[in-house]
């Protein structure tokens, strides 16, 4: 085992909102030094990237992205409208998914051609100043995959649970089925594990174990910060971000740092930041700390990679509920996501690749997250679905050698 | 840590903050989640009020009416059982 994972002991997963792989770090792909590529191991864009409008012109990816005010009304990312995007309106047996109908779906929201095109647009680097160093200066995944082409929740669940119970959308599920989050695997298994949600206004979007098993599996953020300072965090923590703007409890302004549409991307970089250091300044957690950032879905925005097949969960969703007309038996992934692993112990640089390198790419999706700790902390755990005991676990970058203090970033101006 | 880069990030635009903004479809949907977990509390409360403590007669019954009403009450003090 390399030294990183034997000096390992806590595993914090920080979970955005809605935004693809292309849109927040496709533009490293076009970063050149004395003409060359920068990042050329990254799989991000070409440029060259398009899909047709409404009225057959070619819209090209757009280096144009805000932080707000561009994607509202929010981009469809429910089963049928991903269907379309993934497969440009193919429909039936043997289409073939060519990821030409994000602009197409988008109209469907905004009434305005346009508008419509503001779907293809993607940050530059250099606005995304954290996202950007943390990509750079630890790992980024190419190959890591939302669970299902569909929305927030479904999507969510896999990440506790490593499976969705046979849902594709928004609505409640109930587990009827023998398989515990990771939290109750965890504090079953006499390890310890947390969800800390950004404060009450904001909440959780994990509602079923709030409601089984609240309080000890939940926290604030603020105790997030404090634990991090006293060096107590549980060995698994997930992090949920502000949901929405609210007033504070000292009558300030608290923004939503979720990066959902249309809240501002920035604010989600400060969020993003803030964690960080919460872990760099406490000199034992960082070196005993992997920190996962990764996005729960694409929010509808458009990312060039087809997503690949994928081990069934042994859930189907039914015609009715997909709304393709077709059912859903759980054997694709949905589209691509940021994902970035944090730790001294990774190599500047570490691009782990994806489907682009068909020899040695790695899939990952959110089924990885409950598996990697299962593997990790508890070696194997008998209630779990087939698909998250076949997902990738992601700490394979984590090397022998750990980075000198000083070879290690910090984020400043955050206060 | 005084020799690591330092990577300086933005504030945030003060004009960013909006409570008036329409909730989308992600927070009309948590809303109704909570909603449903408050029925799932409300079902568990009445059915602790239909009991008629005039019908728990042992130390035994009493005890597990307590420790019923004590966990809606007072959740944190949950405990692993000790012998």
């Amino acid at each position: 085992m390399a030294a990183g994972l034997d000096n390992l002991k806590h595993i914090v997963v920080l979970m955005m909102e809605n935004r693809s792989f292309d849109h927040m770090l496709g533009g490293l792909s076009l970063v050149t030094e004395k003409g060359q590529k920068k990042y050329p191991r990254i799989n991000g864009l070409t440029g060259n990237e398009s899909n047709p409008d409404t009225k057959g012109a070619i819209v090209k990816v757009l280096p144009n992205a805000q932080f707000q005010g561009q994607l509202d009304p929010d981009p469809d990312h429910h089963f049928p409208g991903v269907d379309l995007q993934i497969y440009g309106g193919q429909q039936g047996e043997g289409r073939i998914a060519n990821m030409q109908g994000f602009v197409k779906d988008y109209f469907t929201q905004t009434n305005n051609v346009d508008r419509s095109h503001n779907i293809m647009s993607y940050f530059t680097p250099d606005k995304l100043p954290v996202l950007t160093a943390l990509a750079t200066e630890f790992a980024v995944f190419n190959g890591w995959f939302s669970s299902i082409p569909g929305p927030t929740i479904c999507n969510r669940a896999f990440a506790h649970y490593g499976t969705s119970f046979g849902q594709v959308g928004m609505d409640i599920f109930y587990i009827l089925d023998p398989i515990p989050s990771i939290y109750e695997r965890m504090i079953q298994a006499g390890h310890t594990a947390k969800i800390y949600y950004y404060d009450q206004q904001s909440s959780t979007m994990e509602i079923v174990n709030l409601l089984k098993n609240q309080p000890q599996i939940f926290a604030t953020y603020d105790q997030f910060i404090s634990d991090c300072n006293a060096g107590i965090l549980p060995e698994y923590s997930f992090i949920e971000p502000c949901y929405n703007d609210h007033p504070g409890a000292d009558g300030g302004q608290v923004l939503a740092s979720d990066q959902h549409p249309d809240h501002n991307v920035r604010e989600g970089e400060r969020f993003i930041a803030n964690s960080f250091n919460a872990i760099r300044t406490n000199a034992d957690l960082w070196k005993s700390t992997a920190l996962l950032i990764v996005y729960d879905e694409h929010g509808g925005i458009y990312d060039h990679v087809v997503p690949p097949a994928c081990t069934p969960d042994g859930y189907s969703a039914k015609a009715s509920d997909t709304g393709t007309g077709a059912p859903f038996n759980f054997d694709r992934l949905g589209i691509r996501v940021p994902a970035i692993l944090v730790s001294p112990w990774i190599p500047r640089g570490t691009v782990v690749p994806g489907t682009e390198d068909p020899a040695n790419g790695q899939i990952f999706e959110h089924a990885s997250i409950p598996g990697t700790v299962t593997n990790f902390f508890l070696q194997d755990d008998a209630k779990r679905t087939v698909r998250e005991q076949q997902a990738k676990t992601f700490l394979g970058s984590l090397t022998d050698t750990m980075r000198q203090d000083d070879d290690c970033i910090v984020f400043g101006n955050l206060s | 840590m005084a020799a690591s880069q330092v990577i300086s990030v933005p504030k945030t635009d003060p004009s960013a903050y909006n409570p008036n903004r329409p909730a989308g479809k992600l927070l009309l949907s948590q809303t109704a989640h909570l909603r449903e977990g408050l029925i799932r509390h409300l079902h568990e409360l009445v059915g602790i009020l239909a009991i008629d403590i005039r019908s728990l007669k042992t130390e035994g019954d009493v005890s597990a009416y307590i420790q019923m009403v004590t966990a809606i009450l007072h959740p944190h003090g949950a405990k692993s059982p000790r012998r």
